[in-house]
């Protein structure tokens, strides 16, 4: 798995790539001509002749695979609304805001910049912030909480358990449950059996979603309990009665697909 | 009318495309036998891949001043007198010509690559696409960010305008939807990445350089279709090596 700078750092380098090989096309069909005009031929048509089957290759696979593996259109909808998130959230606002911060800096207006870079994509930018807004302000829950989901985004899993406790003990039931949530499933992927207990909590305390009822189901099974498991992923796979969001609805995906594993159906 | 006339003062190169425009109109006598009006536009420098690849590289911006009858001069006139002077008035007058001058040229390149290549064009529509393009980029660039222009009405309409633009010159056989799509991109990317206001940062600087060297690369396959059965015609009657000759003979045969 790539770290998410590096991750930017391809996105951004690949498009230039791409232009750059499309304007090296011409030079190299020419260069192949000077010394054989009938290898220059045929290398245009071998090239035109393959990017038209892989294109239509890769249209019809990724159609069929959408049809067969439902995780696939919805992982589909997550990227496509997280990469309409990350346009949709101006570049200029962010600038604004860390210019304010030169004038007089106090914990909600870190705390603002922080959730800006979040938006953006940037969770090492937001953990810098966040992190300075605790300085500023310990008391501030929503700053524990984006802290702890920047550090979760790194893979800094232990120090995001902290901030997520943090959170949830300043303001108990802070952001409908989801620090509680994001606390448990840290305990959980930590391998301390704390984690089942707290996800458990959540489940009575807030009910939840398919995201919630999947990493439930995850932690029971790693605690053998099969059937309470099967449950879980049930109900997480239940047809939701309203729209749900992108991130919800591969977790439904996923639910779906296990309990088609273990011959559960949905 | 005093303020009308020092308000056309301030657009002085829409002016002179118009002028242009209805000049050479007049000057190509389109009213005379059809033959005759067809050779004068040739004359006048209309566009095709082969007489470009050929040696005459002027009339990637010359047919953009030509006009194949009174309805196409009328529909590009009233297109570029909407849209032009708000674009002067914003941009400024260089800029604005070098934004039509890079946009015709853009057409140019989209009818030579990806157009049949004996078929005549002309017409100023790949660069009033290419101010389509052009108006779209300045939206993009001044808003809250960059999709922010689609939360409103005017924007919207100019996106629809464009896309039922398109989808009429893909209908119409007699239409270089390739020249309009050239242009569009060319005005988009010359003024999303030079003509902004807006400090460039390192990123839009590598992108400067990418699209310049893909537009020469471009130009260079233009001037020089190494791969296409009419110039390796033309090469194959210039070559004295016999070999040579039986090789791009073969080459013509197989590019067919």
């Amino acid at each position: 798995m790539l770290a998410p700078t590096t991750r930017r750092r391809l996105g951004a380098a690949l498009p230039l790539l791409v232009v750059w090989l499309l304007a090296a096309w011409p030079l190299v069909l020419y260069l192949v001509h000077t010394r054989d005009p009938v290898a220059a031929v045929e290398l245009a048509q071998f090239a035109a002749r393959w990017l038209t089957r892989l294109a239509v290759g890769a249209g019809l696979l990724l159609g069929l695979a959408c049809l067969l593996y439902p995780p696939l259109p919805a992982w589909l909808r997550l990227v496509g609304h997280d990469t309409w998130r990350r346009l949709g959230t101006g570049e200029a606002p962010l600038r604004r805001a860390l210019a304010d911060l030169a004038h007089l800096e106090t914990a909600q207006r870190r705390l603002e910049v922080a959730r800006l870079a979040w938006h953006r994509g940037r969770a090492e930018d937001a953990a810098v912030h966040a992190r300075r807004a605790i300085e500023l302000d310990p008391q501030v829950a929503s700053a524990w909480h984006l802290y702890g989901q920047a550090l979760f985004a790194q893979n800094a899993i232990d120090g995001a358990a902290q901030s997520f406790a943090q959170a949830e003990q300043l303001d108990p039931g802070h952001a409908f449950g989801d620090a509680l949530l994001l606390h448990g499933r840290c305990r959980f992927l930590l391998g301390e059996p704390s984690g089942l207990e707290l996800l458990r909590q959540h489940e009575r305390q807030h009910g939840g979603g398919a995201r919630s009822h999947v990493w439930l189901a995850e932690a029971l099974l790693r605690a053998g309990e099969r059937e309470a498991a099967v449950a879980a992923l049930r109900i997480a796979a239940q047809k939701p009665t309203r729209r749900t969001t992108a991130e919800e609805g591969l977790f439904r995906a996923q639910a779906r697909v296990r309990l088609w594993r273990r011959g559960g159906g949905s | 009318m005093n303020e009308s006339w020092r308000r056309v003062d301030e657009i002085p190169v829409t002016l002179v495309v118009v002028i242009a425009y209805v000049t050479l109109f007049v000057v190509c006598r389109p009213f005379d036998a059809p033959q005759e009006f067809r050779e004068r536009l040739d004359t006048y420098g209309w566009l095709t891949g082969e007489q470009t690849a050929a040696g005459e590289p002027w009339r990637l911006l010359s047919y953009a001043v030509l006009h194949g009858n009174v309805l196409h001069l009328l529909f590009n006139l009233s297109t570029l007198l909407s849209v032009g002077p708000a674009l002067e008035r914003s941009l400024g007058s260089v800029r604005f010509l070098l934004l039509y001058v890079v946009t015709a040229f853009g057409g140019g390149l989209g009818t030579c690559l990806l157009y049949a290549p004996g078929k005549p064009v002309v017409g100023g529509s790949g660069a009033l696409f290419g101010m389509l393009g052009c108006a779209i980029a300045l939206n993009m660039r001044s808003g809250r960010h960059l999709l922010a222009f689609l939360d409103y009405e005017g924007p919207r309409r100019l996106m629809a305008n464009v896309a039922l633009n398109l989808a009429i010159g893909y209908f119409l056989p007699f239409i270089s939807n390739t020249c309009h799509v050239g242009g569009l991109i060319a005005g988009f990317a010359l003024t999303f990445l030079w003509l902004a206001p807006g400090r460039p940062s390192t990123r839009q600087w590598a992108w400067r350089l990418a699209t310049t060297a893909l537009l020469a690369s471009l130009t260079f396959a233009a001037l020089l279709p190494v791969t296409r059965r009419d110039w390796l015609d033309r090469a194959r009657e210039a070559e004295s090596d016999p070999a040579r000759k039986a090789a791009l003979e073969r080459a013509k045969l197989l590019s067919d």
